[in-house]
């Protein structure tokens, strides 16, 4: 459908306001919320993810986009919700304690927003246990922990015993990713996948999930 | 400083600069914050460093929290770490309208000119580099880092006027710098590598440029460091004018050298938390003799750390670092010395 297509057109342009307009057309006319959100909203937030992965587009692009998507995104989610439509599951994302940096942590978010996952954001600086009672609560079986500083990607350790000590070691799988964490160090704590960057953590999602 | 930039590219050996000052708490056994607080303490720290490698230059901590602190950010701090920004200073355009510039001394960058003219003064075999933030990234503390790359798009009048503020200190900073005795400065400027080239003219270079009009002759360097930069950024990071270019990890560096003109010196590139900090001696010795050999064709490469290197950092992967750079030294100095023989 033609409309679906410029929404996705908008949603990469980052013209929230176009998006708005759009979707909001789109439900006047009756078009299935789920292909509002896969066609439009989700196809276009794929393509710019698709460009940052190749390099063609840079950080502020993506970003645009993603907020264009949340856009529409708010319009859609109680009708999501009214009509029990699926996600494909739910992340858990959030910079571990002591750490303040969120760049990478958001686009990651906005990554998987963009490929319809559900994304509960705790923040910066956070805790073992807010990750623990944020997947309680959201039934998440993925968390992502995010570290930009060698001091405080060590806390991802603390963090993977936290949650085996609740009980969610088997059922909720870890990734981890930042700028000073390797593969090896994710082995090293037993994280169950390692994103080397915000493109990638989509694909590793998708493999934990089995999607 | 010309004259220094000269012997570097053409000397038959090659030489580093790693980006450390963070090391020499560790080598004298003091925190971080202590370090950071203290201009006496820093220096020393340097200073040490000075007398323990053989780099080929020294400089003061990077602490990209320093100059938004002058401004009236909010700082946190913490014991082993550098700090960092919280909130956000300037919200909105009535915000930066109204933002005011603070004096040159505001808040620690007085510790850190301080910090600098010491060093200077008491390292005397090699140049010192006083460091400060770029523009677009002292913006994006400001602001908040993902507002300003937003606005980049969405607001760019509002980010002029900010990074126009910005600029505006830090040229009177660098000319403090400038005055404090140090040889040059490395201006850090990680967040202009996140946008496109094309934006990182708009909003980064063309004001590295003032800041580099301002205070760069031929006994004042400006080295531009830009860890997240790529080829594709080059050109613009040229454009600054800037008598030295400074990559990060993210970088292919033998890709970057040869887009980067041969007068002009490029540092770079081993990963210094991956490798440096979190490696063992036997990959920091492995991954810095590979660095070496595929930029063996580039005369103005020099051997440099990523970016500066962390907190927690074992001397011995330091150590390792420079012994790799001393065996490539020395097999290059082998055929010289066959050659003038015959």
């Amino acid at each position: 459908m033609e409309m679906l297509k410029e929404i996705a057109e908008k949603v990469e342009a980052g013209r929230q306001n176009d998006v708005k307009a759009l979707v909001e057309s789109c439900i006047e006319k009756g078009v299935a919320v789920s292909d509002i959100l896969n066609q439009g909203l989700v196809a276009g937030m794929n393509s710019i993810g698709v460009k940052f992965r190749e390099n063609e587009v840079f950080v502020p692009e993506v970003l645009v986009a993603a907020r264009a998507m949340k856009a529409g995104l708010e319009i859609i989610k109680p009708i999501l919700l009214r009509e029990k439509v699926q996600s494909k599951g739910t992340v858990v994302m959030g910079t571990v304690l002591g750490d303040l940096h969120d760049i990478g942590k958001n686009i990651v978010c906005y990554m998987l927003q963009g490929a319809g996952y559900d994304v509960v954001d705790i923040g910066i600086d956070a805790p073992a246990d807010k990750f623990i009672s944020a997947a309680r609560e959201s039934g998440a079986r993925i968390i992502g922990l995010s570290s930009l500083l060698t001091t405080t990607m060590v806390y991802m350790k603390d963090v993977m015993d936290a949650l085996r000590e609740a009980g969610l070691g088997d059922e909720v799988k870890v990734m981890v990713g930042g700028a000073p964490v390797t593969q090896a160090f994710a082995d090293d704590i037993g994280a169950h996948g390692y994103a080397p960057d915000a493109a990638s953590a989509v694909d590793v999602v998708k493999r934990l999930l089995g999607n | 400083m010309r004259e220094w930039v000269s012997s570097v590219i053409s000397s038959e050996t090659r030489c580093a600069f790693p980006l450390m000052v963070f090391s020499g708490a560790d080598l004298t056994g003091t925190g971080i914050d202590e370090m950071l607080g203290d201009a006496r303490t820093q220096a020393f720290c340097a200073s040490a460093l000075a007398a323990r490698f053989p780099s080929a230059a020294s400089i003061t901590a990077m602490d990209l929290s320093v100059e938004a602190e002058a401004f009236g950010a909010g700082v946190r701090r913490m014991p082993n770490e550098a700090p960092t920004i919280i909130g956000s200073l300037v919200p909105d355009a009535d915000t930066a309208d109204s933002l005011s510039l603070p004096s040159v001394g505001a808040g620690r960058t007085g510790i850190y000119l301080e910090a600098a003219s010491l060093t200077a003064s008491w390292i005397g075999n090699r140049p010192v580099f006083g460091c400060h933030i770029g523009p677009f990234s002292l913006a994006g503390r400001l602001c908040g880092m993902t507002e300003a790359l937003m606005n980049v798009q969405a607001e760019p009048e509002t980010l002029h006027v900010i990074v126009r503020k910005a600029t505006e200190f830090l040229i009177a900073y660098a000319r403090a710098f400038k005055e404090s005795g140090v040889n040059g400065i490395v201006i850090a400027e990680p967040a202009a590598g996140l946008i496109s080239p094309a934006h990182c003219d708009e909003f980064s270079s063309r004001y590295v440029r003032m800041i580099v009009d301002a205070v760069q002759d031929g006994h004042f360097m400006v080295i531009l460091h830009n860890c997240a930069a790529s080829k594709r950024h080059v050109g613009s990071m040229v454009s600054t004018g800037a008598m030295g270019l400074h990559f990060g990890n993210a970088a292919d560096m033998p890709g970057v050298l040869a887009a980067v003109p041969p007068e002009i010196p490029a540092f770079g590139n081993i990963d210094p938390a991956g490798v440096l900090k979190n490696g063992t001696e036997e990959s920091v010795h492995r991954t810095t003799s590979d660095l070496l050999a595929t930029t063996s064709g580039y005369p103005n490469f020099v051997l440099s750390s990523g970016c500066d290197i962390p907190p927690g950092t074992p001397l011995r992967n330091i150590d390792a670092f420079f012994r790799a750079l001393d065996e490539y030294n020395a097999a290059a100095a082998g055929p010289r010395r066959a050659e003038s023989v015959r």
